[in-house]
């Protein structure tokens, strides 16, 4: 499987805050990821470093074998939709559509009258006075007629209502279909149930660090909640990663990550859901990161 | 890139040119009156510069300060309302974001942008000076004050540089500040400085002033429209007065001050006598002047100047764009 992105200690100062720390991750080609965790975290820095809008302050990105960088051809292969839905408002779809031929070599402009056309958004309509799910779906419609490698979004559903949340994802997963393998996306979003559906890679930032990062269906294997008597969860400490740990009287619900099989028979281990799981990682925000393992990296202690 | 600036600027561009054209037209109807009139005054002089100087003014002084005021405030005005949102409200309103992800460089995106506009201000100002300066030809013959500051400042080609510089000022305050409202005041701000500064410290100073020394009892008046920054006299011993009796009374020999009557003002008859008198006495006339053949260069010098600080602004701008993050 070849990678996307790739990324080595990538950090980005902004004179005493740390935006992101040490963020070494990949990204898989031809595959919806998502980039999950609470505001600050990081998810925008990192993503506009890897689209080359932001420089590093230190560590290495390679973005489909480059540096992200102010070049035509590598901009040619990257598509980049920021969190505000950047569009001119006084503009219409059809004056976006002239913009983008004019700005770009490759340019599909019947791919985005034909799409926003399927969805019923009127191309001579200004910007600004579409709803906000109409925008979203121009400005997707605008980053796929490049016609691009490499999909950067940066929560484009968070201000959406649930059924255009739904349309946005459902033009994004028949997008990636399309390209058939060559369209690689990054959806940052904390709406872990949307990513859920669409992803099958997940890269978790809390705290300005990489908490989690690796295929959803290994890292859902490898985790399982533990319930047992709470003066025995030393003993898993001793073989297990426990991520989380919630104690009521008596009785302890661990969230670990395996390292082996549970011997405890007083243990009961159940699956995980990736909701669970995120939250879970989410509150270990304070704790440093291991450091990277193979394809995965991962985060010890409790909360 | 340039169907983008024309597109984003078509609107403004229509007001703009409306509005040159209702200034146009103005000009043209009043400008052909002003030239009539002046015909007619010079015709009933045959030409005697000394039945001229009797004349009244040839334009009512509202129109000149109305048209000073248009001078000067209109390449400003367009430079600070175009120039200071060029990279800000982009910033602004996030669309940076937009136009810096497209398959063209920011370098390229920041060429196209500037170069147009820079154009637009150079346009906007050429046409209102050709305005200005047509007008004023006949006012400048008879009342010979071209060089002087209001009257230079809106005619010839300075309001150009003045033009290209308010916008690059624009547009440099708009990069720095990334924000619209407090780069037009950080730029209204500058363009007042540097043309006051420029215009009290360096103008007088382009090229050394002409000093000419004369007979006193022969008047001495530099040809045409002159800069004149002094003029008095001066004796043997190299002590300088400028005209006026009370600053000349206590540099002369008791002989002269004798001549001088007790009134506020000698009358004409003992002025010739007194001359005479000090001009026995070594006394000589002093003018010192920038000659009227000197009104080009010096519109020369003082638009290269704009221009280059003009070319230093827009550098800063694209070193910023290409540095900063977005």
């Amino acid at each position: 499987m070849s990678t996307a992105i790739e990324t080595r200690e990538l950090s980005k100062r902004y004179r005493q805050v740390s935006a992101l720390t040490d963020c070494t991750v990949t990204v898989p080609e031809g595959r919806i990821s998502a980039l999950i965790g609470p505001n600050g975290a990081g998810k925008t820095t990192l993503l506009r470093m890897l689209a080359g809008l932001a420089s590093p302050t230190g560590g290495t990105a390679f973005v489909l074998g480059g540096t992200p960088r102010q070049d035509p051809a590598f901009l040619a292969q990257i598509g980049f939709l920021a969190q505000e839905i950047p569009l001119y408002r006084r503009f219409t779809a059809e004056d976006h559509i002239r913009i983008g031929a004019h700005m770009n070599l490759r340019w599909d402009a019947s791919l985005v009258r034909t799409r926003l056309a399927g969805l019923r958004v009127p191309l001579d309509q200004r910007v600004g006075t579409m709803s906000g799910g109409q925008r979203a779906q121009v400005a997707l419609a605008l980053t796929l007629a490049k016609r691009p490698r490499l999909l950067l979004l940066d929560e484009p559903v968070a201000a959406l209502d649930p059924l255009a949340r739904q349309n946005f994802l459902a033009t994004l997963t028949s997008a990636v279909a399309d390209a058939d393998g060559r369209l690689t996306v990054l959806l940052s979003s904390h709406l872990v149930v949307d990513l859920e559906r669409v992803s099958d890679h997940v890269i978790l930032l809390a705290g300005s660090r990489v908490q989690l990062c690796g295929d959803i269906g290994t890292l859902l294997a490898e985790h399982k909640v533990l319930v047992g008597p709470r003066q025995d969860a030393v003993l898993i400490e001793r073989t297990h990663k426990v991520v989380q740990t919630v104690a009521a009287g008596r009785q302890a619900t661990l969230l670990v990550r395996l390292n082996g099989p549970v011997i405890d028979p007083a243990y009961q281990a159940e699956t995980v859901g990736f909701e669970e799981l995120v939250l879970a990682y989410m509150g270990a925000d304070d704790a440093p990161a291991a450091p990277a393992g193979q394809n995965l990296t991962t985060v010890g202690g409790d909360s | 890139m340039t169907w983008l600036v024309w597109r984003q600027y078509r609107a403004q561009g229509a007001i703009a040119f409306g509005l040159l054209a209702v200034f146009a037209a103005a000009m043209l109807v009043g400008g052909s009156k002003v030239a009539s009139h002046w015909h007619t005054v010079f015709a009933a002089c045959s030409g005697r510069s000394a039945c001229l100087q009797q004349q009244p003014p040839l334009v009512s002084q509202a129109i000149v300060d109305a048209l000073q005021l248009a001078g000067l405030a209109v390449p400003g005005i367009l430079g600070l309302l175009w120039g200071a949102p060029l990279v800000a409200h982009e910033l602004e309103s996030r669309t940076s974001d937009f136009a810096w992800v497209q398959s063209v460089t920011r370098t390229r995106w920041l060429t196209a942008k500037t170069g147009w506009l820079l154009l637009a201000a150079a346009a906007c100002g050429g046409a209102v000076t050709a305005l200005i300066t047509w007008w004023s030809g006949p006012n400048n013959a008879f009342a010979l004050n071209a060089f002087l500051p209001g009257q230079f400042d809106i005619q010839g080609i300075v309001p150009v540089g003045y033009a290209v510089f308010a916008m690059a000022l624009g547009i440099a305050a708009g990069t720095l500040a990334r924000r619209t409202l407090p780069a037009i005041a950080v730029a209204v701000g500058g363009l007042i400085a540097v043309r006051l500064v420029i215009t009290d410290f360096a103008r007088p100073h382009y090229l050394a002033a002409v000093t000419t020394y004369y007979k006193l009892t022969t008047s001495f008046t530099p040809r045409g429209s002159a800069w004149i920054f002094f003029q008095g006299g001066i004796n043997r011993t190299g002590q300088v007065a400028r005209q006026g009796w009370g600053d000349v009374y206590p540099l002369l020999p008791a002989s002269c001050q004798r001549l001088i009557p007790q009134g506020p003002t000698p009358k004409s008859a003992s002025t010739s006598t007194l001359l005479s008198c000090m001009q026995a006495h070594g006394w000589r006339g002093l003018a010192t002047y920038q000659p009227a053949g000197r009104y080009w260069p010096f519109q020369g010098i003082e638009t290269t100047i704009y221009v280059l600080l003009a070319a230093a602004l827009i550098a800063l701008t694209f070193v910023i764009i290409r540095r900063r993050d977005a």
